[in-house]
């Protein structure tokens, strides 16, 4: 009987895939580098804290965050995308991450989340994102895109004088 | 005359790769009795985990072992939702057993190939391994990696399956149940894996009741215990199947326990996918977890996997202890060894399936 898996095999060629000189398949949900993007981070720190790895790192500077993440530190496991609700941060369908002992440090994933001055009294803050604010008013209006620019005192202010 | 002697097996390369030292006593070429010891790969994750939080935990419960990497944090989860008071949704119920199939499948499947790579029979070796080889192009398809399948969260689990992966999984399942039903037929009636795993290693009922054996080691001497029957977790209770039972409890016996196995896990799936219903997948995103204890267990692919959580309102468990499958299976191997020839042992050390990453985290 295995005689005929033999032939089988004999006629249909190898079973793997000729990488590197053909093209692996890649499935869309695979778990590989992980992307930042400064733009949709509002700095709650979540993927840091379930980060088994500890590979997430954030550095408060005066005038913003710098985030590092260190691919030779990670696991893959994705807990930083399944927890980050403003999306910013999810795992690439890319796996090429083989490279030289002397290149080790470079293998990061770096981005600078900056502080914006209030509108109002110029202190220097982070403001959230469009769409946590949309998530957390339920919706989207000129008068919400305002808010967003102020910190949260003269946001507070700003709401007094609007019940008053 | 024969002479007694000792035999040093290991650590190193005995069936699998992982490391066990075996100190044989041998009276010509029969194995008189054994004496394990154990210790190799301690990692100190019990430690590990009281110094990291839940969601932490999780993935570092992922890497205790690679075969049955999905029944750890399944189970811890479980004892987390026991503790918390949640109830996961419904859907991810059968999305969680649609994960820890998928790795029954291809664990079984890899114990039995490595049967026929120490029999010396490496066609077959590979014919299984391609076989196998489809189940994980299905955990990289759904889950995004080979081994870890990072399937669950707090509350339900992390992925789900769209209309595509659905026919996907449904068309892989097609796909591999023939295959795995050749294996079967193969390793019944090959006279190579006959003459080498059959008669051998042998585990009556008794002993193995005696020594509360689990798993696929326990069912092939014909005990019939199966968590996902005796006490069903998850969607078991709602699926239809048979506990798998041997009844010549020798190397042969449980190999086919797994093949079978296999063949009920792959009509588990297809199961799951029909009656899957709709709605979310994971109940809380971050829920508190108060303070309390719980044990919950499951069936992993050696067997019965039982894990003991106990925290104290914090975000990191007070003490989290487990007692995996291939624990209880060690203390068969004296049983099964005595009377056999050295050419035997790595049949037979490789029959309990043991998991030595596992055994000693």
């Amino acid at each position: 009987m295995w005689q005929l898996v033999l032939l089988k095999n004999l006629l249909k060629g190898p079973a793997t895939e000729a990488f590197p000189f053909g093209e692996a398949t890649t499935p869309a949900a695979y778990r590989g580098r992980v992307a930042f993007d400064p733009s949709a981070c509002t700095a709650c720190r979540t993927c840091q804290y379930v980060c088994a790895a500890g590979a997430i790192h954030f550095e408060e500077r005066p005038d913003g965050l710098r985030f590092t993440l260190w691919h030779n530190s990670c696991v893959f496991c994705g807990m930083c995308q399944h927890y980050c609700v403003a999306k910013a941060i999810h795992l690439t369908t890319d796996w090429h991450l083989s490279h030289e002992q002397a290149r080790k440090y470079e293998m990061v994933e770096e981005g600078w989340v900056p502080f914006r001055p209030c509108l109002q009294c110029g202190e220097l803050m982070l403001p959230a994102t469009p769409p946590l604010m949309r998530l957390a008013y339920r919706g989207d209006s000129k008068e919400i895109e305002a808010l967003r620019h102020l910190c949260p005192k003269c946001r507070q202010t700003r709401a007094a004088g609007r019940n008053s | 005359m024969t002479t007694t002697y000792k035999l040093p097996v290991g650590p190193l390369h005995v069936a699998l790769e992982e490391p066990m030292y075996f100190k044989i006593d041998v009276q010509g070429e029969t194995i008189a009795g054994l004496d394990i010891t154990a210790g190799h790969v301690h990692r100190g994750i019990e430690y590990l985990t009281m110094n990291r939080n839940f969601i932490q935990n999780i993935t570092l419960l992922e890497r205790v072992c690679s075969l049955c990497s999905n029944s750890h944090p399944t189970t811890f989860c479980m004892a987390l939702e026991q503790i918390a008071g949640i109830d996961i949704p419904p859907r991810a119920e059968f999305l969680r057993v649609i994960a820890d199939e998928t790795k029954r499948v291809s664990s079984n499947l890899f114990n039995v190939a490595i049967l026929a790579h120490i029999v010396g029979f490496d066609t077959l070796f590979m014919h299984v391994m391609e076989t196998r080889e489809i189940m994980q192009d299905v955990k990289e398809t759904i889950f995004g990696n080979r081994m870890d399948l990072a399937a669950n969260c707090i509350g339900g689990v992390r992925f789900d399956l769209d209309t595509e992966r659905k026919s996907y999984l449904g068309a892989q399942i097609d796909r591999v149940i023939p295959l795995v039903g050749k294996i079967h037929k193969l390793y019944l009636t090959d006279r190579t894996i006959l003459s080498r795993a059959r008669g051998v290693g042998v585990l009556s009922k008794s002993d193995a009741l005696e020594l509360a054996l689990v798993g696929p080691v326990a069912r092939g001497s014909g005990v019939e215990y199966d968590v996902r029957k005796k006490a069903p977790y998850a969607a078991y209770d709602q699926l239809d199947f048979e506990v798998v039972t041997g009844s010549d409890g020798d190397v042969w016996s449980r190999a086919l326990v797994r093949i079978q196995e296999a063949e009920v896990a792959l009509d588990l799936l297809r199961q799951c996918l029909q009656k899957m219903p709709e709605g979310p997948i994971c109940a809380s995103l971050l829920p508190e977890v108060p303070a309390g204890e719980a044990i919950a267990k499951s069936e992993a692919p050696r067997g019965e996997l039982i894990y003991y959580l106990r925290t104290n309102g914090s975000d990191r468990p007070a003490r989290l202890k487990w007692r995996v499958p291939s624990y209880m299976n060690w203390s068969a191997l004296p049983l099964m060894m005595k009377g056999n020839k050295i050419g035997d042992i790595p049949m037979i050390v490789n029959s309990i399936d043991p998991c030595i990453s596992c055994t000693e985290r």
